[in-house]
């Protein structure tokens, strides 16, 4: 049985095709990201996953069950539109959207303490929202919307401005999660959280899938079409014929190949330039790279 | 039903948490009781000082005529004119004036009387501050008799007191009702208008209240939070039904005051002016009843209606220049409730009344001055009924549409292609 399961689901507003014919599976304890450009209509899908919009047409399945009011309780739901009541205490809140999730308000309390205490909150619990920071108030939220312990979260930017400290403790709690069994959707433009934490990905543009499936057989079948070269002396060398396009960076340069070349060309001819090299490495693909492939072709 | 009642818990709460609504709630009975108290205290208390006035008799032998009438005591057994001279006839009418100005003006002297040499010319009330209206009509009466007097004597009548000749006569107004007859002073009218008001501020202002909380969703953007657990409907139906709570608390804790003051009123009323005239106001049982089902289920139509609009915009400014759709039909009965009033038993009286919209304010106002039959009353209700339930599914349509929707307000046909949406 799969978490989520999309079969041909499209969803016009007007006239803009929001979402066309995208079908997606995500298995159960996976933890999958969800790509695309701004407008790509990851919300749009996440929100009708999430039984808010309804599919203009095809078949969504959550759990195993068609999307209902019920299915839409074992999902735990960061929003990207982040709001609180601003003028309602942090602790009577998460009560309370906890208590709508269907826990006690007793229980929602006691976890409401432990979760606020790992977070550093503790004291601000019986503070009004609006004396909070944003990115407490970020926390507050993530809180709120893992606190009933679903089956299923969907974290919309889960890490948006959230410093260091904060959002390696939001990845740690994602992780935890995921070793309890539960399955996890993030949809975020932060490239290198993706590559961390994500066993599988969706890619969405203009409204269709581009790319989907097991992030490491997808940056397998790119092949090692990068190399990353470190050295001193003359760069003459980078124009040769087999490198398709260049990075530079402070430190080195990123060179990628054209289909079928070899790469030790390039350092054969390195080496008889002249230049002196510290590093010479075959790397697949950045996550970044394949995304700014996929969204700029299409 | 267990999301529902934890909706209006948080709405109830932290509704009647806010500092607003505690200041209201003690500003209402407390504008009420300094009312009452400055009332009280103008009555027992009002200007000790009398008007010091003079007359100048330009006609000859009237000025006795006019002190007299003057002279009248007020309820309170206070003079309310010294007289201060009298002068007939006077040589130089002008210097006499001016110097009665000059006194005026010295503080000496508070106004003076001109009584015309030729009657049919005004008499003329000279004072430094015209706009004391309650002198106008002892004024008024003391001119007019004068003039009788003047009359009188031109046809060879002599008499000692006209006012005792020129007493009008008393009209009493008794109402004629099933339930008997009773003394008519200005009651029903009262309890009439009274009720018109309060059911129109209250519908009015928790109907704003209504259509600010729905909003709060979307002005904080809390909606999609919620919405990811609360069925649209089961949020509009919590959010109504706890600012409900939290005005009818308001509601009772004034009405309370309200009848603790009135009886005190009247206590100390009865207390200290045994023979008072003050009307015994008498509201019938069944009038309370009739009203109480009109307002609740006028607070409803008009709450969800407010609600709506609510649902349907995603600001408050958006919403304001929206609002007029509810208030539209509460401020045109306000225009036409003094029909009713005037007439309760005409044809426009009756349909109006029928019309659920206008009817929580016309109904129980016809009920106060004259008893319609039973069943215009009861088919007013149930029409109310009906229209509400209309009219809180389409707000839940709206609000399924309107929910996530942010930007532009959306245009009145755009809100009925929502109301068509499953």
């Amino acid at each position: 049985m799969d978490a989520i399961s999309l079969e041909n689901v499209s969803k016009s507003y007007d006239s803009v095709t929001a979402v066309s014919d995208v079908s997606l599976r995500v298995r159960q304890g996976a933890v999958l990201g969800l790509l695309g450009p701004n407008g790509a209509g990851k919300t749009t899908t996440i929100r009708m996953v999430m039984n808010i919009l309804v599919p203009d047409e095809g078949t969504i399945q959550v759990l195993g069950r068609p999307v209902s009011d019920e299915t839409r309780d074992s999902i735990g739901y960061l929003p990207e539109e982040r709001g609180l009541y601003p003028r309602m205490h942090v602790r009577p809140l998460i009560v309370f959207l906890a208590a709508l999730h269907g826990l006690s308000e007793a229980e929602a309390d006691r976890r409401a303490r432990e979760w606020l205490d790992r977070f550093e909150l503790g004291e601000w619990g019986d503070k009004k929202v609006n004396e909070l920071s944003k990115g407490m108030q970020q926390k507050v939220q993530f809180i709120a919307s893992v606190i009933h312990r679903p089956p299923l979260v969907i974290l919309d930017e889960p890490f948006s401005g959230l410093d260091p400290v904060n959002a390696a403790t939001v990845k740690d709690i994602m992780l935890e999660m995921r070793d309890q069994g539960c399955t996890i959707v993030l949809s975020t433009h932060r490239m290198e959280q993706v590559e961390k934490m994500c066993d599988s990905i969706c890619l969405i543009n203009h409204g269709r899938s581009v790319l989907d499936g097991d992030l490491r057989a997808i940056k397998q079948s790119y092949g090692k079409n990068t190399v990353h070269i470190e050295f001193t002396g003359p760069d003459t060398f980078l124009q040769h014929p087999s490198v398709a396009a260049l990075n530079r960076f402070a430190t080195g340069v990123e060179a990628k190949i054209k289909p079928g070349a070899d790469p030790q060309e390039i350092l054969r001819a390195a080496v008889q330039s002249g230049a002196q090299i510290n590093r010479f490495e075959l790397l697949e693909p950045s996550l970044s790279d394949i995304f700014i492939e996929k969204t700029s072709n299409a | 039903m267990r999301k529902i009642w934890l909706v209006i818990k948080r709405e109830y709460v932290t509704r009647v948490k806010t500092k607003g609504f505690v200041i209201a709630t003690l500003m209402v009975p407390s504008i009420g009781i300094f009312t009452v108290v400055l009332v009280a205290f103008l009555a027992t208390h009002r200007s000790d000082q009398n008007v010091r006035i003079a007359i100048v008799d330009n006609a000859g032998g009237l000025a006795e005529a006019a002190a007299r009438s003057l002279s009248g005591a007020r309820s309170n057994g206070k003079q309310e004119f010294a007289m201060f001279e009298s002068i007939d006839r006077p040589a130089s009418p002008e210097a006499v004036q001016q110097g009665l100005r000059d006194r005026i003006n010295s503080g000496a002297l508070d106004a003076y009387l001109v009584i015309p040499g030729d009657l049919s010319h005004p008499f003329e009330f000279h004072t430094k501050n015209p706009g004391n209206f309650a002198l106008l009509g002892p004024l008024n009466a003391a001119a007019n008799l004068t003039l009788i007097e003047a009359r009188l004597r031109a046809r060879g009548i002599r008499v000692d007191d006209v006012s005792e000749l020129s007493r009008g006569a008393d009209l009493q107004v008794i109402k004629v009702s099933k339930s008997g007859e009773s003394v008519e002073r200005g009651q029903t009218i009262g309890i009439g208008v009274g009720l018109v008001i309060l059911l129109y501020m209250s519908l009015l202002m928790y109907g704003i209240t209504t259509m600010r909380s729905v909003l709060e969703e979307k002005t904080t953007r809390t909606m999609e939070v919620l919405i990811s657990s609360v069925r649209p409907a089961q949020l509009l139906a919590g959010k109504i039904l706890g600012v409900a709570g939290a005005a009818f608390t308001q509601f009772t804790i004034w009405i309370v005051t309200l009848g603790l003051l009135l009886s005190y009123g009247a206590v100390m009323a009865a207390m200290f002016n045994p023979g008072s005239t003050f009307p015994k106001i008498h509201v019938p049982i069944s009038l309370l009843i009739w009203a109480g089902f009109f307002f609740f289920g006028g607070y409803f139509l008009y709450s969800a209606m407010f609600a709506a609009i609510g649902a349907a915009c995603s600001s408050e400014e958006d919403a304001q220049q929206l609002q007029w759709l509810a208030m539209g039909p509460l401020v045109f009965t306000m225009m036409i409730y003094w029909t009713v009033l005037s007439d309760p038993s005409s044809t426009a009286s009756i349909i109006l009344s029928e019309i659920p919209f206008c009817a929580p304010v016309l109904m129980p106002l016809r009920i106060s001055v004259q008893a319609p039959p039973v069943w215009q009353a009861a088919l007013s209700v149930v029409l109310l009924l009906l229209t509400t339930v209309g009219v809180i599914y389409g707000s839940a349509k709206i609000y399924r549409v309107g929910v996530l929707m942010y930007g532009k307000r959306p245009t009145i046909p755009e809100l009925v292609r929502w109301l068509r949406y499953s």
